[in-house]
């Protein structure tokens, strides 16, 4: 049942069709959100007490470390769902995903780093929590050079799945790394068991951006997979169709 | 709590971003900002246009 269902609402014309309906919604509703919330932070948010005004860097930085990992939590789901059901859109997905993944991880790299010169002296340091980020960023590149480096898509798609879900251990390492070895990088300001350690002030507008900037994601994820539904459907009548 | 008050007293005030020990970090918050703008742009951008070529060879 659970089979036929996905078959069913999973199928690329129906996922198309579907994603165009909501795409300028979740477009229009995520510029104007993530605008919004990085106007706020940089310009009506107070100076920090400790790190001075460098800190509003943190409202592009942590959407993009954050999305950067959910992204590839997204992708380890997809894999599954395709190595278990056999679901063709989920392969579509997961390679669809991977560039984008490996652009935001850019993006928090790149910005941590900057940040890092103000606050810690330095733009880069063998830390636990940059070399695993920088290695997820290495996975997100070589997951895409894997896939393209077959000529037979059902090889490639199988060998993109199982990878991804090997290199998923590498997410909850990112994550505990604060924890687990002492580092230069601070630990979470917002956990789910604890009263966050940021003033509100400071918080909502972080949220704020980090809801846009997934939506901003997520319309990026619809046009790359759009772009490779149409590379790996070319020969189905639907997609003339569609076109 | 006042929750929306401009940091800055001018213009360049928050193109500089001073803060209190001195240092100025308007440098190091723009061109993050630049460069996370240019990659969204570009990657729009791109897919947009990747699109538009594949399409164009279905018609």
């Amino acid at each position: 049942m659970i089979k036929k269902f996905i078959h069913q609402f999973a199928s690329p014309k129906t996922y198309m069709f579907q994603v165009n309906r909501a795409y300028p919604y979740i477009f229009y509703f995520s510029v104007i959100i993530y605008s919004l919330s990085v106007f706020w932070g940089l310009f009506l948010t107070p100076e920090d007490f400790v790190q001075g005004n460098s800190y509003r860097i943190i409202y592009l930085h942590v959407p993009a470390s954050f999305i950067s990992q959910s992204l590839y939590l997204a992708m380890a789901i997809a894999s599954a769902v395709y190595l278990i059901w056999k679901v063709k859109l989920s392969v579509y997905l997961v390679r669809s995903i991977a560039p984008i993944g490996a652009i935001t991880t850019f993006i928090a790299l790149i910005s941590g780093s900057i940040w890092g010169i103000p606050t810690w002296g330095t733009w880069w340091v063998w830390d636990a929590r940059i070399v695993s980020t920088l290695i997820l960023f290495i996975m997100y590149l070589g997951l895409i050079s894997l896939h393209d480096s077959f000529n037979n898509f059902e090889k490639a798609d199988k060998f993109l799945s199982i990878l991804v879900i090997v290199g998923s251990v590498n997410i909850p390492i990112i994550k505990m790394s604060v924890e687990w070895w002492s580092t230069l990088h601070q630990p979470a300001s917002i956990t789910l068991s604890e009263k966050p350690a940021i003033d509100l002030v400071m918080l909502y507008p972080l949220f704020g951006s980090i809801i846009g900037f997934a939506g901003i994601v997520t319309c990026l994820v619809i046009l790359s997979s759009k772009f490779q539904i149409f590379r790996r459907e070319k020969n189905k009548s639907w997609v003339n169709d569609y076109v | 709590m006042i929750m929306f008050n401009f940091a800055f007293n001018s213009f360049s005030e928050a193109i500089l971003m001073e803060s209190q020990n001195g240092q100025s970090h308007g440098i190091y918050v723009w061109s993050v900002l630049l460069i996370v703008f240019l990659c969204i742009f570009m990657t729009f951008f791109f897919y947009k246009n990747k699109i538009k070529k594949i399409t164009k060879k279905f018609k």
